[in-house]
């Protein structure tokens, strides 16, 4: 077996499609065109007419993330040699992985369970893969800020507000899914907060590289910028996690910031889109 | 009740711990690095192949028994500077060549329709040796002395023979027809010869030595 396995090889049986992040986000089965034509601040509520699919769409997004999270961290097991130089995992970070391989796995099962329970079928919505792009990074400290500070830590956010929305919803199995997923993520930032410090304790520059992925991989999947810290934001910011999970208080403000950023960026790139379909089909929208 | 000031043997009439068991410090200690060389190769091939194996439930088991046999390396790992090794790196390596191309077999299929392959060398070949070595080495060491690798060595045992049991159902769910037991049982031969020549997961003596001789009973001193 190889070291490094590219994106376009993991394993699906037939009922997964691929499609890029931005495809997924303007298809009108994940967001309906009522929401798209809103722009993305819609937030899950129990009182929206289409609540339940917004969950049902947003949970099996998770699901595939929790997939590429377990594929992610068993890469990192394997893809290195064990040791402390710059392309080397050590053995207790290859440990830290082996445990988060377990962990996702649950979290696959969690979802599987809860996707019969809100009555989703695997592979009913379509697959992104930018988890497993970030976990396909040649140095391990990077793999560990992209995935598990960037893209964990947005999960932490999205488990705190789908159990917010759980309990307001009168949801029993959710909420309780939401809340020991939370607790595991928490644990997984955490990894990737300590293992930052510890592997670049002595390497300004590579630290700085890892924190500057991770700014990309924030602003990337900050979605258009539907995470933040008003009331309206579809996913809240939860800044008491992000702090057990090792995060100071100003890198929760930068977050904050990158959202609102992306948020902009978001709503010009899908106008330029929209523009570029009118454009080839002839039509006027 | 019985008067506490009686003295008691330290070892209750049901308390049957011996000493001395069959190996000395050292050579439980090259022992146990052997078995922390091997968890760790297994670890790192069953994270591996998570992303290459399509069956979802069989993705699902591999990463949850990745945890298990990396949890056995830091069992081991930690239990090498109490016999005496205050590097464990020094005796964290395969027992000889062999062992090394047959780790190289085991990690060889990638293909995503190689999930045969893949479980047939761990879960038939790698994993059953493992059972056996922990097994001798359980059977054979001091009670008393060697207490602590007992203990690890029965959760590691518990973990093996679950792992083992999920791993040969995976197996049997994916067996469909006598061309996919002819493969499986191939590439089990392969492996199971390269094992062989390995002497087992500790090398030659892994089980110890079913034709050696008994030792000759001292000569009587006469009277
Ligand atoms: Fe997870
Ligand atoms: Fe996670």
């Amino acid at each position: 077996m190889k070291h490094a396995l590219p994106v376009e090889e993991l394993a699906r049986d037939e009922r997964f499609v691929r499609v890029e992040l931005f495809t997924r986000a303007i298809d009108p089965r994940t967001v309906p065109d009522d929401r798209q034509r809103a722009g993305p601040r819609i937030k899950i509520t129990p009182d929206r007419p289409d609540a339940p699919d917004a969950a049902r769409v947003l949970m099996h997004g998770i699901f595939m993330g929790e997939l590429q999270a377990l594929e992610g961290a068993g890469r990192t097991c394997w893809d290195f040699e064990t040791g402390s130089g710059p392309q080397e995992a050590p053995f207790e970070l290859k440990l830290n992985m082996a445990r988060q391989c377990w962990d996702e796995a649950r979290h696959c099962e969690i979802s599987v369970k809860l996707g019969e329970w809100m009555g989703t079928e695997i592979g009913e919505f379509a697959e992104a893969t930018f988890l497993y792009e970030a976990a396909c990074n040649p140095d391990p400290v990077l793999r560990l800020t992209g995935v598990n500070r960037a893209l964990e830590g947005l999960a932490i956010d999205v488990f705190n507000t789908m159990r917010e929305f759980a309990r307001a919803a009168g949801d029993p199995v959710l909420e309780f899914c939401e809340d020991w997923m939370l607790a595991d993520e928490v644990t997984h930032v955490k990894m990737g907060s300590d293992w930052l410090r510890k592997l670049t304790e002595d390497d300004p520059e590579r630290r700085q590289r890892a924190l500057e992925f991770q700014r990309v991989v924030d602003k990337l999947f900050s979605l258009g910028g539907f995470r933040g810290e008003d009331d309206d934001s579809p996913i809240r910011l939860a800044r008491r996690f992000r702090e057990l999970a090792g995060f100071a208080d100003e890198e929760i403000d930068e977050i904050a910031g990158l959202s609102r950023e992306a948020r902009d960026e978001f709503l010009q790139h899908r106008a330029a889109l929209a523009e570029d379909a009118r454009e080839r089909t002839g039509t006027d929208g | 009740m019985a008067d506490p000031k009686k003295p008691r043997a330290a070892f209750a009439p049901w308390d049957r711990r011996e000493l001395p068991g069959v190996f000395d410090v050292e050579e439980s200690a090259r022992r146990v690095g052997t078995y922390k060389w091997i968890e760790m190769r297994l670890f790192e091939a069953l994270g591996g192949w998570v992303a290459t194996v399509p069956e979802l439930d069989v993705k699902l088991r591999l990463g949850t028994h990745c945890y298990h046999h990396a949890w056995h390396a830091e069992l081991w790992h930690k239990r090498l500077p109490e016999l005496r090794e205050m590097n464990p790196d020094r005796l964290t390596g395969p027992p000889n060549e062999n062992m090394v191309a047959f780790v190289a077999a085991l990690t060889e299929p990638e293909a995503p329709e190689l999930t045969i392959e893949k479980l047939v060398g761990v879960y038939r070949v790698l994993i059953p040796h493992k059972i056996a070595a922990y097994t001798y080495h359980l059977n054979n060491t001091s009670t008393i002395t060697d207490a602590p690798t007992i203990r690890s060595l029965k959760f590691v045992l518990q973990d093996e023979f679950d792992d083992w049991r999920d791993g040969e159902m995976m197996i049997q769910s994916l067996l469909e027809n006598a061309e996919d037991v002819e493969r499986a049982a191939a590439h089990q031969a392969r492996l199971e010869q390269l094992l062989v020549a390995a002497g087992g997961i500790a090398g030659p003596g892994t089980i110890g030595d079913p034709w050696a001789k008994p030792l000759e009973p001292e000569a009587e001193v006469p009277a």
